[in-house]
């Protein structure tokens, strides 16, 4: 009988050191104790997979792209017709923005003022994981502080924002994208000027700006650049574009407008992105 | 001491696997989570405690790919891991389908177990109408891939196949 007793007690001590053990290890995290063993760990880790997950990568990403066409034809064949008209309307907005960017240069020079972005080093890196989790919307990229990056630097692409670096090591460095639910980027409209926060929903949703108020002008299709003012906890230079207005309501009661915008820079096929390098 | 050299392969090649693999094959945006299926399936095969054990290493290893607390996953995968493999136990002639069947509900449970508890410790964002069909889509490619990861583990427990599956406590 006691035996038997001892046999049923003995998985439940395991099962509770094991509870006691992770709730330990997490107070360990929370609190920042045992000297960064936490993160040493987390970055080792990484690192020393880092080179099988970038050739899984490389050899991979034709594969799953394959695989995402055949689960979802029909919204990329609507995507193809967007994307083909919005080219057509690209190439009659360039030459215009060509004399705008002319107009520009020639003011800031001619008032002494630096392009607060353009002053910046940016260091290119080739994205060579995509998002791990089904909760987090990260992708690692193959440099790291051997290059200069640092935590909370922007990363961008020639469209525009991608998300902010959130975790470096020695060769790698871990960046959260701007759709990660808990992302937040200080943006504001290019025409009113007025200010807002960009919230990340997750993977292939809109971004829902807040803080806007409801007698601004709101067009579809308006850009948005980061305000350079801290959205949440996040803080990016001024000026980096970050996505377009799609959806722009009014709810009657509401102080703000319901704003929802798409993300300029294609977070989906990211290959190569820059990280811009703040200090 | 057979489990103690076969282990840590299975868990380096479900690690690869859960890092470089799977990501790229998503449905519904969605991707199987290799080292919940190695934590249930050790479950199934070896029981609660051996399940426990082997959900607490798989999940330390999935908390180095994340932002969220370390140790979180852990925690998660060790409770799941010990209940599925607690359920188990207990079922007697079982047929072909249940191991799937729990293996499925196990995995989806670990999401959501993650989630909440993640809301918990201030991860507010984890908890969203998102997390249902994440839920649902790893419980489904889990359950699916289930019975193939269950023998790798009896293989790596040295279990009889019958042994914790068919046969229930005497």
């Amino acid at each position: 009988m006691a035996a038997r007793s001892r046999r049923r007690g003995s998985p439940r001590v395991t099962l509770i050191f094991l509870v006691l053990l992770s709730l330990t290890i997490i107070t360990l995290d929370f609190r920042g104790d045992g000297g960064g063993a936490i993160e040493r760990v987390r970055g080792t880790t990484a690192d020393a997979l880092s080179p099988v997950r970038r050739a899984a990568d490389t050899v991979l990403t034709p594969v799953g792209d394959a695989f995402s066409g055949v689960t979802g034809y029909g919204s990329l064949q609507r995507q193809n017709d967007q994307l083909r008209k919005q080219i057509a309307q690209l190439q009659g907005q360039q030459f215009a923005n060509q004399n705008a960017q002319m107009e520009r240069d020639q003011l800031l020079a001619l008032n002494g003022l630096q392009d607060q972005l353009g002053s910046y080093r940016r260091v290119t890196a080739r994205v060579v994981s995509a998002p791990v989790s089904n909760f987090e919307q990260t992708i690692e990229l193959d440099v790291g502080s051997n290059r200069g990056v640092g935590v909370d630097m922007p990363v961008v692409t020639g469209a525009g924002l991608v998300g902010r670096v959130v975790e470096v090591s020695g060769s790698r460095s871990v960046v959260r994208l701007i759709t990660d639910p808990a992302s937040s980027v200080g943006v504001r409209l290019v025409t009113t000027g007025e200010a807002g926060i960009a919230d990340g929903e997750g993977p292939h949703r809109d971004l829902s700006v807040s803080y806007v108020s409801a007698d601004s002008a709101v067009t579809v299709g308006e850009l948005l650049v980061t305000s350079g003012l801290a959205g949440g906890s996040d803080l990016y230079p001024a000026g980096i574009p970050v996505g377009k207005v799609h959806t722009a309501t009014q709810v009657e009661g509401e102080l703000d407008k319901r704003i929802r915008i798409v993300p300029v820079a294609d977070l989906d096929h990211l290959v190569f992105v820059q990280v811009v390098i703040t200090r | 001491m057979t489990t103690v050299v076969r282990l840590p392969p299975v868990l380096l090649v479900a690690v690869v696997l859960h890092t470089a693999v799977v990501p790229h094959f998503r449905v519904f945006g969605v991707a199987a989570d290799m080292l919940v299926l190695v934590a249930v399936a050790a479950g199934v095969a070896g029981g609660p405690e051996r399940g426990a054990a082997v959900g607490f290493v798989c999940g330390l290893l999935a908390d180095c790919f994340l932002q969220t607390p370390f140790g979180l996953s852990a925690l998660v995968l060790t409770l799941v891991a010990w209940a599925v493999g607690g359920l188990q136990t207990r079922i007697v002639h079982a047929i072909w389908w249940i191991p799937m069947l729990t293996m499925g509900a196990g995995a989806a449970a670990a999401v959501v177990l993650y989630a909440i508890l993640g809301a918990v410790m201030g991860e507010s964002q984890l908890i969203s109408t998102r997390l249902l069909v994440i839920a649902a889509v790893v419980g489904v490619i889990d359950g699916l891939l289930g019975p193939l990861v269950v023998r790798v583990m009896r293989w790596v427990f040295d279990v009889d196949p019958r042994g914790a599956v068919v046969l229930g406590p005497r």
